[in-house]
């Protein structure tokens, strides 16, 4: 950190100094900057009163007020929170499924190599299977309604969490098991008190990844029987307009997602004290 | 690890969570009191289900169709009867640059999908790569290369970024692709021709229902704003069944639809395409309500140039108009419906028998069919017909804002033009059905009906004459006014249903109130309602030429028939026709 008298020169003496960390506000000024510059561009390509003297066709990307004053109309007509709230509420569904059924699975991989062999096959094939051809297949397995949507979000996901909570079991350093036997920990004991323990902060920082993974799954999945959600929205939006929606649910979601990451990472520093520290 | 501090000093980590799960507990609660709930996640407006009167329907066509606003006179006999405006002075005019990607060596790309219509120009190209040499009408050469985008998103995309120069549409799909392309005058569709009308291609295949009036409350399954949606909700409004009175389930395409019906057994029908909806139909339990081979004249595939485009390359355009109608006339031969099978197996990475299996499911649109199609205006199902059709549809269901006039579209320049050469001239719709005459009882006891509309048409007691004049007393004058001032807007809308649905046969029910019962014999009640359903036949073959007298079946039920069974004493319910759709031959 400078600490100059004048913190603006600290920020920019600083500026070339290979990693000289700016205080709170240069960073906030320089994530500013890059929007105002974003923001510039925008309005420039978009301005002109008529398609033709635009550089940039109002049917591709409508002018910055052009789309932002089309926001009350997502919000109030076409209810984005609401939609929002019933993809979240899928999401939590579908993932929550795959959380139950990965991590303990999961877990007796890490410890079981032989448990790991046996399900091998169905984590490789979760893994790499292209998700989204997996849409059509999730409608004639789980019919029409709620079902197919959490049901292909528990798909898509299962794999993945199993995975991760595998190896992060896997990756508990050896010297924590022998010090656990050598206290006189029984096989159980030490799986329970020492090994998940430890691989808990990495299951959790996974799982919080994924979600997000998951969360992108849900536009795809709801595509299944358009009745709501926020991926409705957009491929309504993206059918019979307006364009200018699109674009907003994609900063929506964007905001929303960020801001749920940055509350989980929250959770997960103060769930996990040992491995973060009390900060 | 720090071991020292896990005991005492901060709170446990099941304390964070719960302080997470209070504080979003406490915002929903004070939302949820103050009343800001629905500021922050207000219910929204569900897409307005207007209710759907097919009146109205009859009404802005007839005004539509109508410069001069004379009441519509249901007797007077008419023919062909041309639109005598010019095109380009009706169409948007193109403001700025032109923003389509320039010709690469003279190629002009034309987006197509996996559809039968496309056989013809697949035939005129000899593939779906550009190689064969096209001759614009200037003498000019040009290539042309079939691009394949399903997706009509896609491809709408595409067409607007100008990467395809030519797009493809079934025409109650454009007005949904004008609520964006509207803001470019650029991108704006010019329609020059029709492909196909699809024959057999779309379809409703039920479960547990027998016609189209049943699925009244009932769950139907399709894609949404598609050519599926437009052929469900009017089949739906002409069986007097409101959209609002239907649960629709949407899913992104015909095959998910199709899908989605035979997983779930609680949906009562789909509507989808072949050869999903035989399939389907062949399940035990299934029927297949109708199809467009009897809907034979509802959806009408065409394809549009960009505006800009159209400006620069009329010659072009022109070239490729007569290049498709010639393939049609080569396509009568089999070993030309054989090649072309192969050409389209190759670009659809189909099987070639399974290419010349799917030809069936379009008639191909010649000349005198498109004349017939762009510029007759007493033609009930022609452009502008099939236009505020789709608009009027869409619109009740929420699906479009603004409307456009099909006068902006729509450019029958060329097909103008090309009526001056004879080659063109000369030929002769191939797309009637000949009905022979067949007796109300044998159209009955064949198959079930698809659907029954019912109209009012008011008679002047005791006389079956539909456009009686009777005269009234307005202050000092007798003026002569018709006794139903709607019996043309009725005419339009059973016109329009018969010729939509051009391959069925329609019976035409006349019905009686039973206010005279025990003061008359029934055989005179029969009688006059047998000539009231044969009057309304007359003046609808009269009306429109394009429709054959043999198609109506006319039958007198007397008051046998009240409209309602539990309001059987309702007079005015029970004065009415209704008109009975039956499937040509049963499926």
């Amino acid at each position: 950190m400078t600490q100059g008298k004048n913190p603006l020169a600290g920020f920019f003496s600083g500026f070339f100094k290979i990693r000289d960390e700016p205080t709170i506000f240069g960073r906030v000024f320089m994530a500013a900057l890059c929007l105002a510059g974003i923001a510039a561009l925008w309005w420039y390509v978009t301005r002109g009163e008529t398609a033709a003297d635009r550089i940039v066709s109002p049917y591709a990307l409508g002018s910055p007020a052009e789309v932002f004053g089309s926001f009350p109309s997502l919000w109030f007509d076409r209810a984005l929170t609401r939609n929002l709230a019933v993809s979240l509420w899928r999401v939590l569904q579908g993932f929550g499924l795959a959380v139950l059924v990965g991590v303990p699975i999961g877990i007796l991989c890490g410890a079981f190599k032989r448990v790991d062999a046996f399900f091998a096959p169905i984590s490789i094939f979760g893994r790499n299977v292209p998700v989204v051809a997996l849409v059509p297949l999730a409608l004639l397995w789980f019919g029409t309604g709620e079902a197919p949507k959490i049901g292909f979000l528990f798909i898509a996901c299962v794999a993945f969490v199993l995975f991760d909570a595998s190896r992060a079991v896997g990756d508990v350093a050896s010297d924590y098991l022998d010090t656990a036997y050598t206290l006189g920990a029984s096989r159980w004991q030490t799986l329970l008190k020492v090994v998940i323990p430890l691989a808990m902060p990495d299951i959790f920082n996974s799982i919080r990844l994924l979600f997000g993974l998951a969360f992108g799954y849900i536009i795809v999945a709801e595509a299944l029987d358009m009745d709501s959600g926020i991926g409705v929205l957009i491929m309504q939006s993206q059918r019979r307009g307006p364009r200018e929606h699109v674009y907003l649910i994609l900063l929506f979601i964007t905001v929303v997602a960020f801001v749920l990451d940055r509350v989980l990472y929250f959770v997960q520093r103060r769930l996990f004290p040992y491995r973060y520290g009390r900060g | 690890m720090d071991t020292t501090k896990t005991t005492g000093g901060g709170p446990k980590p099941a304390f964070w969570i719960l302080l997470v799960l209070c504080v979003l507990g406490l915002i929903g609660f004070a939302g949820y009191k103050g009343g800001w709930f629905e500021f922050l996640a207000p219910e929204g407006k569900k897409d307005d289900i207007a209710k759907i009167d097919a009146d109205e329907l009859a009404k802005l066509q007839a005004g539509a169709a109508k410069a001069d606003a004379e009441a519509p006179d249901g007797n007077a006999p008419t023919t062909v009867k041309e639109y005598n405006f010019v095109p380009s002075a009706k169409l948007p005019p193109v403001e700025g640059t032109a923003s389509y990607k320039p010709l690469q060596k003279g190629v002009v790309r034309f987006a197509i999908n996996v559809w039968a219509g496309w056989a013809p120009i697949v035939f005129a190209n000899d593939g779906f790569q550009p190689g064969k040499e096209w001759t614009a009408a200037d003498g000019k050469k040009f290539k042309v290369e079939l691009v394949l985008i399903d997706d009509p998103v896609a491809m709408r995309d595409s067409y607007a970024a100008g990467n395809v120069h030519i797009g493809w549409a079934t025409l109650d799909m454009v007005p949904l692709f004008l609520e964006e392309l509207r803001k470019d005058s650029r991108v704006m569709p010019r329609v020059f021709q029709q492909i196909d009308w699809s024959n057999g291609g779309d379809g409703i295949v039920g479960r547990g229902v027998e016609n189209i009036g049943d699925l009244r409350g009932k769950t139907v399954v399709l894609a949404q704003n598609s050519p599926s949606h437009y052929f469900l909700l009017n089949a739906l409004i002409n069986a007097g069944v409101q959209p609002a009175e239907v649960n629709f389930k949407f899913t992104a395409d015909a095959f998910q639809a199709a899908a989605a019906f035979n997983a779930d057994k609680n949906i009562s029908a789909v509507v989808s395409w072949a050869p999903d909806i035989y399939n389907l139909a062949d399940v035990k339990g299934n029927k297949l309500l109708v199809t467009t081979q009897t809907a034979n004249k509802l959806i009408a595939d065409v394809w549009f140039a960009r505006a800009d485009f159209a400006k620069d390359n009329m010659p072009i355009l022109e070239g490729i108009v007569r290049g498709i109608f010639d393939a049609m006339v080569a396509l009568k031969d089999d070993a030309n419906k054989q090649k072309v099978a192969s050409l389209l197996g190759k670009g659809y990475s189909i099987q070639p028998s399974e290419a010349l299996a799917m030809l069936g499911d379009a008639h191909w649109t010649n000349y005198a069919e498109n004349r017939e199609f762009f510029m007759n205006q007493n033609n009930p199902a022609n452009f502008e017909r099939t236009w505020e059709t789709a608009y009027y549809l869409y619109k009740k269901i929420g699906q479009v804002a603004q409307k456009t006039a099909f006068d902006q579209v729509m450019d029958f320049s060329l097909i103008q033009k090309l009526g001056k050469d004879e080659k063109y001239a000369s030929q002769k719709d191939e797309y009637t059905v000949t009905f022979t005459p067949r007796a109300v009882s044998a159209i009955k006891a064949e198959s079930g009906e698809i659907l029954t509309k019912t109209v009012v048409i008011h008679f002047f007691p005791n006389s079956s004459e539909i456009d009686k004049v009777i005269e009234v007393q307005e202050g000092e004058k007798t003026v002569k006014k018709p006794y139903d001032p709607n019996v043309g807007f009725v005419l339009e809308e059973i016109g329009k249903l018969a010729a939509q649905y051009g391959a069925s046969r329609i019976i035409i029910e006349g019905h009686t109130d039973a206010s005279m019962k025990g003061q008359v014999p029934d055989s005179a009640v029969k009688d006059l309602s047998t000539q009231r359903a044969n009057a309304v036949k007359e003046a609808l073959v009269n009306k429109y030429k394009t429709l054959q007298p043999n198609q109506f079946t006319a039958a007198g039920m007397g008051w046998d028939v009240p409209a309602d069974d539990n309001d059987a004493g309702n007079h005015a319910k029970n004065r009415r026709v209704e008109v009975k759709v039956y499937p040509l031959e049963a499926q």
